[in-house]
């Protein structure tokens, strides 16, 4: 008997010890996807306009499976501690549940890491970025997104200014070539707006253009998002399993 | 194969006792590309830059330098003597004509020696105002096809050509490939993706096994028992003090 008091003891312990480790967590959990869906609306935008705005949904359904873990974890040390059978099929059945959502939301993310290769953009790009349409929105909205990109990043193009030059695309189509080898957003631009130096920066002379591609100042913050999601939520999953083995043996132990 | 000296003070004599012929000095320059300091628009898709022909014409004070553009299989038929201007060499006429003239200036434009600081360059191609302009035949319009083009300077005093200088290699220009040939079906998974999905599954499958077995062979109460764990309430065993064991002494005496 005392024998199987202490197993019972010990393992009403670490029972109660992963569940606390999964509550705080949880709660990492859910801090982590505020601060992805609050930091990244500024390219939005671009993720947005080709329905590839999965880390959102991913983050998303992190911030609710964060506090359901958490909820869960309280009631599992009550299940435990109680030793009630009732709480904790519950609590296993609704752990499952939660298990299966965060889940999807970890391959998301990591199907998502994936697919922002630099061809995804320059197409997007190339497609998209000044072309007049006025009856499509969305299309301006790409246009100032990569604005704005261009000129906080001092950056030009996906892999750089040659981009417009390699390539056909909406600008080309109305923009002639020769006076506009690349968009007026990659030349260095004074305070008002203007290029410093318009004739520098068609012939692409060093100091009166951005030189350097755009792609690092896009995929480093989405890819860091979208590895913290997918790494983080499979980190807790693979706790969460462990301690959901260890109730399922504990609730199968405890007398009826 | 052209001298240097002696070829620049037999010229003028040459000149006043031949006056019709075609003596035109080849110089020992060819025109090249920019290629110091490097330029992102050295060549796009309709224009392309050239250093400038500094400390070449500086004996020709008295001529206009032109440029020549041709199409690499017209340099071969290209006249000097042809004037610039003319719908021989008119750019709007090109390339049917395979060639035209622009870009004229005065031996000032380009001092000698350059300073070192200084890019010297002209930009073929850069007006597009006057491109389709029939009253500027000589327009430095945008150049309509990717190529090859060979280029020459040409010194005419009046409409006398006086010296030339090498035709340049071919330059061909940049062509866009269509956006459409970018493939973004993806590069495939990568691996970490491939380990979350599989790693994952199979956890979930474990459970959802375990939560099976559990139910079905423990949902009745034929898993608990005396032997595993108990309650904490549960009852524990108490001595009892039976009274005969306690009367009995009392009975002896």
């Amino acid at each position: 008997m005392a024998k199987s008091d202490d197993c019972v003891h010990i393992l009403q312990g670490l029972l109660v010890f992963g569940n606390v480790v999964i509550g705080m967590c949880g709660i990492a959990l859910t801090a982590e996807c505020i601060y992805v869906v609050a930091s990244s609306h500024g390219l939005y935008p671009l993720l947005k306009a080709t329905e590839n705005g999965d880390i959102y949904a991913a983050a998303w359904i992190g911030i609710f499976v964060g506090l359901a873990l958490f909820a869960l974890s309280i009631l599992g040390i009550i299940g435990v501690i109680k030793a009630s059978r009732t709480l904790l099929l519950v609590y296993i059945i609704l752990m499952l549940i939660t298990f299966a959502f965060e889940m999807a939301s970890c391959i998301t993310a990591a199907t998502q890491q994936d697919s922002l290769t630099p061809e995804f953009f320059l197409k997007q790009m190339l497609d998209r970025y000044q072309k007049s349409d006025p009856a499509n929105n969305s299309e301006n909205e790409v246009t100032k997104t990569w604005d704005e990109l261009m000129r906080q990043n001092h950056c030009c193009g996906v892999k750089g200014p040659s981009d417009w030059q390699d390539y056909t695309s909406a600008f080309r189509s109305t923009h002639s070539d020769a006076d506009y080898p690349w968009p007026r957003t990659c030349c260095v631009l004074d305070a008002k707006g203007l290029p410093v130096n318009l004739d520098g920066c068609k012939l692409g002379v060093s100091g009166y253009y951005n030189s350097n591609g755009c792609y690092d100042a896009i995929s480093g913050p989405v890819n860091a998002h979208a590895w913290g999601v997918a790494w983080f939520g499979f980190a807790i999953l693979c706790w969460t399993f462990c301690v959901l083995l260890g109730t399922m043996f504990y609730w199968s132990g405890i007398e009826y | 194969r052209p001298r240097h000296e002696g070829a620049r003070t037999m010229l003028p004599l040459l000149l006043l006792l031949l006056p019709a012929a075609h003596g035109t000095v080849r110089l020992e320059f060819m025109p090249t590309l920019t290629k110091v300091p490097p330029l992102e628009g050295m060549t796009t898709a309709s224009t392309f830059v050239l250093n400038q022909p500094r400390c070449v014409f500086e004996n020709y004070s008295n001529a206009v330098i032109w440029l020549v553009v041709a199409l690499d299989k017209g340099r071969l038929s290209f006249n000097n003597s042809a004037g610039p201007g003319t719908p021989e060499t008119a750019f709007q006429n090109f390339p049917h004509s395979r060639a035209y003239m622009t870009l004229n200036a005065t031996p000032d434009s380009y001092p000698c020696p350059k300073p070192s600081g200084d890019i010297a360059v002209l930009r073929v191609g850069s007006e597009t105002s006057c491109a389709q302009d029939e009253t500027r035949p000589t327009c430095n319009g945008p150049l309509p096809g990717p190529g090859p083009y060979c280029v020459k300077f040409l010194a005419l005093e009046g409409s006398v050509p006086v010296a030339e200088t090498y035709w340049s290699a071919p330059i061909m220009l940049r062509t866009a490939k269509s956006q459409n040939s970018i493939s973004t079906t993806g590069s495939g998974h990568s691996a970490g993706m491939i380990a979350i999905t599989t790693i994952l599954s199979i956890l979930f499958a474990i459970l959802l096994a375990a939560l099976v077995a559990m139910l079905f062979l423990c949902g009745s109460d034929s898993c608990g028992g005396s032997s595993t764990f108990s309650k904490p309430e549960s009852v524990t065993v108490r001595r009892y003090n039976t009274h005969h064991v306690y009367d009995q002494p009392a009975a002896r005496l």
